[in-house]
């Protein structure tokens, strides 16, 4: 099996995230404590105690002051602290752990190389987070990672994750939360094990000493009792304290003006805040409201939303009076998240209706600095989706709304696009919405107006019909003025938006089986690849590996094996991360469906596990991906006759990405199932699951043949040998698989010489696996044996055995009747007695003789058990049993399966598919 | 399902705008919001609200149809 490479994008650029998105770097940065923070010890030295216990938690309010008392004491210790704001509320799994581990990445902390990375938004590969845990209980000192604003994380699932990775990661991990409300932790637990330490509201509150201090570090000078009354008035509320300060020392005289304060009814952070805004000059008011539709920002992205050029002075003053804005790093800021949310209240009650333009200045502005995700959020929350469309399709990114983390968040995101949007990006996004849902015809309804619309803008006249309708529009115009071309001279017009518009027909192409249009449509993409910036490439690798995959798979239905391998072969060898595991996993599924069709089963597993390998190391959606790989599986299983492990591979792979659900994978799934029905003798099931048609612009040859394979099995094993001859004869180009069964059929039919001719016109050249040249030694050893030359037989029977080993092949012997069984317990490999064998089925590469009897139904129970690595004891325990008897059991079994050994009874029985 | 949320201290205008959905009477010291909630997941959001904007619940209750 192939091991997965062990360098990973998110390894090796620490800028990027999975989705080659710029990571919001603040989001790891530990917040900058102001001028006048006030260190409180009591606070500090109770915090110390969180290197001694696995979970901290400092619970309080908004505005009591956790943030900045963990920033201050992270920033005091020696060694570096994992630190992650989370993201915006209803952040799923998959995003989470990618920006945790991305947190882990910058604190420089050591993670074992190959970790891996959630794929998916919605979902975390299981083994990432034991990885992980076992990463971090492997550190020589424990990391500690500070989980800002942890109460933005609601999803449950998020949270068992954490409590999983902080039970397994042991003395590796020191784990601080900063919540508003409690996490959904079981903190009873930590509690009672005096695991936890906990900072909550009541100790964060300010003391009257401490809120004296506090004050005096802003300027003011207050007697006790007064300090006394303003602890209770603001019941010791950091930001309540903080404001009063401001507002105080901005007023005539202070001391009345706290006395005031007290008095006043108004509830405290309105008065207050109200009151320090009404002190700020008109352009300093002005900014602060605007900027609150921004979760962080800089000076000339403030500029933009205030039309003004003053932005950086008035944060940086801001700052410096610790006033509403807090630095993060460089030259980015953000509002108190407390002061933010009153702020874009009094925004809507001064400037009603402001706020949509404010968000469609954020967009542009955004949009110009390269932040995608952000432009759309802003873009989508003006209702500007005649820009947001824009922006996606410009960004070459179109492929997000397939694959990777973001599909789920940027989905929802344009399914609130209004109907009037019109031009092409938005009849893009809609075609690619509808496609990746599989709602096909809507997709290509989408697609033909995107690609009038390009043509319009274009200047171009659209092609009626054709082969090629609409996809004329995508190639560069030969006869095109140069005026098409942008200012630099070196792009042509909207070569963003063709390119996706090829890639978009290129997946119908896919989806309706139609070969020919997806080349169209690879051609065109060929072209206008070199027509657009390469960074965007760089930066959307998943939009070439999906052309390539669609491309590939088109070519696989039209069974040009050769061809799909080179496309496959190049989306499988995409730059590996995140954006493009679907592509390589789906690939990789495809090129081992190709092995199997060449009969070639080692090879098949080997390639359908490395997909199930790229599946599991990216999360990617369970239980499946594309579920290719799983589907290959099974009828890999099939062939070795381990039936049940083939029904549940089918039934695990019965979900597949709804983008992916091709002519391929519906004949693949048929295959698989059919050739399970005919395995266990349910011939009416076979022929019903065989001959149901998969809808496809095209014919494919090999799926005609592999449903003829099943049709004319089924009536051979049903005793209709000439109906069988039948089906084969009708087959236009038939594969070597085809020949071999029509020989066998023939011979079935009683004609030996027929059978033999048809063998000999096989040409050896062929690429055939030994699936197929195992079935064709077995036919002429039959034909040798009813012509009654049994030496012959019995050496065509070896040789096919030979062949079957290394690929562990079963079927060919079980499927091919009474005649073979004196063969298969030739005296000179086997010992006696096994000539009894019950059925013509057995292993063929090994030693160890078949099962002459069957396991009781409780001697299969125990040994399940015995496959989980139960215990003796826990085996009696789970089944009601004294030890004896499962000692009994188990003795009766090792005897029947000829072992005398635990680890060799549970291999022998998987081998044999008792379990 | 109709609730009321009574909040400490007396709120702006402002403010109060911050809960377009509910109905508001200021009162002595407090401020009682009041009005149709959608659902549990309203009733948790509007809390959510209460607690980024700083202000401290003293009170909620379902009102009778």
């Amino acid at each position: 099996m192939s091991e997965p490479e062990e360098s990973d994008a998110e390894q090796t650029a620490p800028g990027a995230d999975p989705q080659g998105d710029p990571f919001l770097r603040t989001r790891f940065v530990v917040p900058a404590r102001p001028v006048a923070f006030l260190r409180r010890e009591r606070l500090v030295s109770h915090l110390d105690q969180a290197l001694r216990t696995p979970l901290t938690m400092v619970n309080g309010p908004a505005g009591a002051g956790k943030t900045l008392l963990v920033a201050d004491w992270a920033a005091a210790r020696e060694t570096s602290v994992a630190w992650l704001t989370t993201d915006a509320a209803g952040q799923k799994p998959g995003m989470f752990w990618a920006y945790l581990l991305q947190a882990l990445h910058a604190s420089g902390t050591p993670l074992p190389a190959g970790i891996g990375c959630p794929a998916d938004a919605g979902r975390t590969p299981p083994t990432l987070l034991a990885r992980l845990a076992a990463g971090l209980s492997a550190l020589d000192r424990p990391v500690v990672v500070v989980l800002d604003e942890y109460d933005r994380v609601t999803d449950p699932e998020i949270a068992e994750q954490l409590e999983f990775v902080l039970h397994h990661a042991g003395d590796g991990l020191r784990l601080v939360l900063v919540t508003r409300t409690e996490p959904l932790l079981p903190l009873h637990r930590y509690r009672a094990a005096g695991d936890l330490t906990e900072i909550r509201g009541a100790e964060l509150a300010f003391t009257c000493e401490e809120a004296a201090a506090l004050l005096e570090l802003h300027g003011l000078r207050l007697p006790e009792p007064a300090a006394q009354g303003l602890v209770e008035r603001t019941r010791g509320w950091a930001a309540g304290l903080r404001l009063c300060a401001l507002a105080a020392r901005e007023s005539p005289d202070p001391q009345t003006y706290l006395k005031e304060f007290e008095a006043d009814r108004t509830s405290v952070a309105d008065f207050l805040l109200a009151e320090v805004l009404r002190q700020q000059p008109a352009a300093t008011q002005d900014l602060l409201l605007r900027v609150s539709v921004l979760e962080r920002f800089r000076p000339e992205l403030a500029n933009a939303l205030t039309g003004r050029t003053d932005a950086e002075p008035i944060l940086a003053g801001l700052c410096r009076a610790n006033a509403f804005v807090e630095h993060l790093e460089l030259d980015w800021y953000r509002l108190h998240p407390l002061f933010g949310e009153i702020l874009r209240a009094h925004l809507r009650v001064r400037s009603p209706g402001l706020e949509t333009e404010l968000h469609r200045r954020a967009a542009r502005w955004l949009r110009g600095s390269g932040a995608l995700t952000e432009t759309l959020g802003h873009g989508a929350a003006a209702g500007d989706w005649q820009f947001t469309a824009g922006a996606l399709v410009d960004d070459l990114a179109i492929g997000w709304l397939f694959t990777g983390l973001r599909a789920d968040e940027l989905g929802e995101l344009f399914s609130r696009m209004s109907p009037e949007a019109a031009g092409p990006a938005a009849e893009l996004v809609r075609a690619a919405r509808e496609l990746s849902r599989h709602e096909v015809g809507r997709g290509l309804g989408h697609l033909r107006r995107a690609e009038q619309a390009l043509a319009a803008e274009l200047g171009r006249t659209t092609t009626g019909s054709g082969p090629a309708a609409g996809l004329q529009e995508l190639l560069p115009d030969a006869s095109a003025p140069p005026a098409e071309w942008g200012p630099a001279g070196a792009q042509p017009a909207l070569a963003e938006a063709r390119l996706t518009c090829a890639l978009l027909e290129a997946l119908a192409a896919r989806l309706t089986g139609a070969p020919g249009r997806a080349e169209l449509a690879a051609a065109a993409a060929e072209t206008l690849r070199g027509e657009v910036p390469a960074h965007l490439l760089d930066r959307h690798p998943e939009l070439i590996a999906l052309l390539l995959a669609h491309l590939g798979s088109a070519r696989l239905w039209a069974g040009r094996f050769e061809d799909a391998h080179t496309a496959l072969t190049g989306a499988a060898g995409a730059v590996p991360g995140a954006s493009t595991a679907l592509a390589r996993e789906d690939s990789l599924g495809r090129l081992a469906l190709i092995d199997y069709l060449n009969g070639r089963l080692a090879g098949a597993e080997r390639t359908a596990r490395a997909a199930l390998t790229e599946t599991e190391r990216y999360g990617l959606p369970q239980p499946s991906g594309s579920g290719m790989g799983r589907l290959v599986l099974a009828a890999v299983a099939v062939e070795r006759d381990d039936l049940d492990r083939a029904q549940a591979l089918l039934e695990e792979a019965a979900q597949p990405h709804p983008a992916l659900r091709d002519p391929v994978m519906e004949a693949g799934r048929a295959i698989a199932t059919a050739r399970l029905h005919l395995a266990r003798g349910d011939l009416g099931a076979a022929l019903a699951t065989a001959e149901r048609t998969v809808p496809a612009a095209v014919a494919s040859p090999w799926a005609e043949g592999q449903t003829a394979l099943v049709v004319s099995a089924a009536h051979l094993a049903d005793g209709r040998p000439e109906t069988a001859v039948k089906v084969l004869q009708g087959l236009p180009d038939a594969a070597p698989a085809c020949t071999v069964a029509s020989a066998r059929a023939e011979l079935a039919a009683g004609r030996p010489l027929a059978a033999i001719d048809l063998l000999d016109r096989l040409n050896p050249q062929d690429r055939c696996g030994p699936a197929v040249t195992v079935r064709a030694l077995l036919v002429r050893a039959q034909a040798a044996d009813a012509s009654g030359d049994r030496s012959a037989a019995r050496a065509l029977v070896a040789l096919a055995l030979r062949e079957a080993r290394r690929d562990g092949l079963r079927r060919p012997f079980a499927e091919a009747g009474p005649w073979i069984r004196p063969f298969l317990g030739a005296p000179t490999t086997r010992g006696p007695g096994t000539d009894a064998h019950p059925r013509g089925v057995r292993p063929p590469e090994g030693p160890p003789p078949p099962v002459v009897e069957e396991l009781t139904v409780r001697e299969r129970d125990v040994l399940r058990r015995l496959a989980l690595t139960m215990s003796t004891q826990e085996i009696a325990a789970d089944l009601y049993l004294s030890v004896n008897t499962v000692k009994t059991h188990l003795k009766s079994a090792y005897r029947k399966l000829s072992v005398g050994r635990r680890n060799e009874a549970v291999r022998r029985a998987r081998d044999l598919g008792l379990l | 399902m109709r609730y009321e949320i009574r909040v400490e201290g007396q709120l702006s205008e402002a403010l109060t705008e911050a809960f377009p959905e509910l109905d508001h009477v200021v009162m002595s010291g407090h401020t009682v919001l009041f009005g149709q909630v959608v659902d549990e997941a309203h009733l948790y959001g509007l809390l959510a609200r209460c607690q980024s904007l700083g202000l401290r619940v003293m009170e909620m209750r379902q009102l009778p149809e």
